[in-house]
């Protein structure tokens, strides 16, 4: 690591340049050339890279407490989990109420003027067509459509209460989805054109023209539409729970097992605090996707969506299944005390 | 290879590239944040540990690098191996920390220094080696850059990226640092 104790060189300097990048090309070969003759530059190269081989090695020495490294690394799995699955705020109340109440005097004013404004859907008038600034997706609403938007937390929610909306989706965004809040469920888009339907408090068409969408309707697991799928449902008996509903468009793709989709429907319930439904959905996951590299994350969040909902029985046994199928899993610290939680 | 990799492997699990890894962490995918963290935590946590003098919040660095690389995620170049970007992610945040603390950190770390003997530049860093001994001597900004460098790879241009400084400070940073460091490992004086 000491300097050159040969006669110096006038182009020893360069040893340093050729190794920083600085030279390059001819000069770097020229140099180099030099180098193979010369004992002043070779002795400078070689002490530059023995100086880096001696801090290489030095920060090599001693290893990390193993204990320490699976206990920082149970933390920050929980930091990642909670910057994904914003938890409710508590001990907010208060302000967050004042502030909604203004909020909503607010809204109410802008709603008011922007009725003036804007023509009240109309039987026989022209489709509407809205693109507010901010937003992901093309609107188009056919005369009598009873529809509003808003974007808050992640979302951009369409919600319709009645009528036809054709949505087209702009440009995507990592940081915001879209979803069609519906009068029985919600349709979440994945970058598409559709057209949805919705009358008198349920969805009556789902058609889709590109990308893909997924349906979810209470009570009735999730469904995924591609391109060219149209969606109806099937005619509902009274009272008792509605039979499965059959897409009765022709032809009818066979529906494509996309873990990703049903992984992020799921996820999206919890994250929308929907723990029930949430918990319901991560197990039609670990059932139909059993060999997907995401089992452990849906067998772990099933645990915490089962404790969200207070289903304290079920999130015990959910937590045992979890901790018998995965006994070196990422989440081991975490369940262990849910699979032993008092009643 | 980490010990659980192997295991993963034991069992018959896929081995996931670094880029796939990232594409899946780009996605939300929870998983890959624990394999990301498996592969690469011990050079990071010994790159912020000698970067920062074994500062008291190396784990909370730690933890900031893979939380802000997640973030970074759908960023990511594609590189085979993404321990050189792990790295330029972190120094991004140790130059936030540093500009952070300002004068008083400085000041804390003059006054830190000051309580220490001279004689005696303290049983850690004397139990570590000369080496060890001679990069504490060093700046923060010397030192950062020496490691990125020397022991992590980097080139300049991808160290000037990482750190938000011109290319030609890197190399003067760089020539410093080794001035210094030969100073001290060759004639055991330290450096003012």
């Amino acid at each position: 690591m000491a300097r050159s104790t040969s006669p110096t060189c006038a182009r020893v300097f360069e040893a340093e340049a050729a190794r920083d990048g600085r030279l390059t090309g001819a000069a770097r070969a020229h140099f180099e050339a030099h180098a193979a003759g010369c004992a002043s530059c070779a002795q400078e190269a070689r002490g530059l890279e023995e100086l880096a081989r001696a801090l290489r090695k030095s920060g090599t020495a001693g290893e990390t407490d193993e204990l320490h490294v699976r206990r920082e690394r149970t933390r920050l799995l929980a930091a990642f989990d909670a910057s994904l699955i914003p938890r409710p705020r508590e001990g907010h109340a208060k302000r967050w109420l004042a502030f909604g109440l203004a909020a909503a005097m607010l809204s109410g004013l802008l709603w008011l003027r922007a009725r003036a404004e804007v023509p009240a859907p109309s039987k026989g008038g022209p489709a509407d067509v809205i693109v507010p600034a901010a937003s992901l997706a093309k609107v188009e609403a056919e005369a009598g459509a009873r529809w509003t938007r808003r974007i808050d937390d992640g979302f951009e929610r369409i919600v319709l209460e009645s009528g036809t909306l054709a949505v087209r989706v702009t440009h995507a965004s990592p940081s915001r989805r879209l979803l069609v809040v519906l009068p029985d469920g919600e349709l979440e888009d994945i970058g598409t054109v559709f057209t949805v339907t919705a009358d008198a408090g349920h969805t009556t068409a789902v058609r889709v023209q590109e990308g893909r969408v997924v349906l979810r309707l209470r009570d009735q697991p999730p469904r995924q539409l591609v391109a060219g799928e149209n969606w109806t449902p099937a005619p509902a008996p009274e009272k008792s729970a509605a039979p499965p509903l059959v897409p009765r468009a022709a032809p009818v793709a066979p529906r494509r097992a996309d873990a990703a989709a049903d992984f992020r429907v799921a996820l999206s319930a919890l994250n929308a605090a929907e723990s029930a439904r949430a918990a319901a959905l991560f197990t039609a996951f670990l059932s139909e996707h059993p060999g997907d590299s995401r089992t452990e994350d849906a067998a772990y969040l099933r645990v915490i969506a089962l404790q969200r909902a207070g289903k304290l029985a079920e999130m015990r046994s959910a937590a045992g299944a979890y901790l018998s199928r995965y006994p070196r899993g990422f989440r081991r610290a975490e369940v262990e005390p849910l699979a032993g939680a008092a009643q | 290879m980490t010990q659980r990799s192997r295991r993963a492997l034991e069992r018959g699990a896929a081995w996931t590239s670094d880029p796939e890894l990232m594409q899946q962490l780009a996605k939300g995918q929870l998983g890959a944040l624990g394999e990301l963290y498996d592969r690469y935590q011990a050079p990071l946590r010994s790159f912020i540990g000698r970067a920062t003098r074994d500062a008291h919040d190396v784990d909370d660095l730690l933890h900031a690098t893979f939380l802000a690389a997640a973030k970074s995620a759908p960023r990511y170049d594609g590189r085979s191996c993404c321990r050189p970007w792990l790295i330029g992610v972190a120094a991004q945040l140790l130059r936030q920390r540093r500009r952070a603390f300002g004068r008083f950190g400085e000041l804390l770390a003059v006054l830190k220094g000051a309580a220490l003997p001279l004689a005696d530049p303290g049983s850690q860093l004397q139990a570590r080696g000369d080496v060890e001994r001679a990069l504490a001597t060093l700046s923060d900004a010397k030192r950062i850059t020496l490691l990125m460098a020397e022991v992590e790879g980097l080139s300049c241009e991808e160290i000037a990226e990482a750190l938000s400084i011109p290319i030609g400070t890197v190399w003067t940073r760089l020539h410093a640092a080794r001035r210094e460091l030969r100073q001290v490992l060759g004639t055991g004086k330290d450096v003012p």
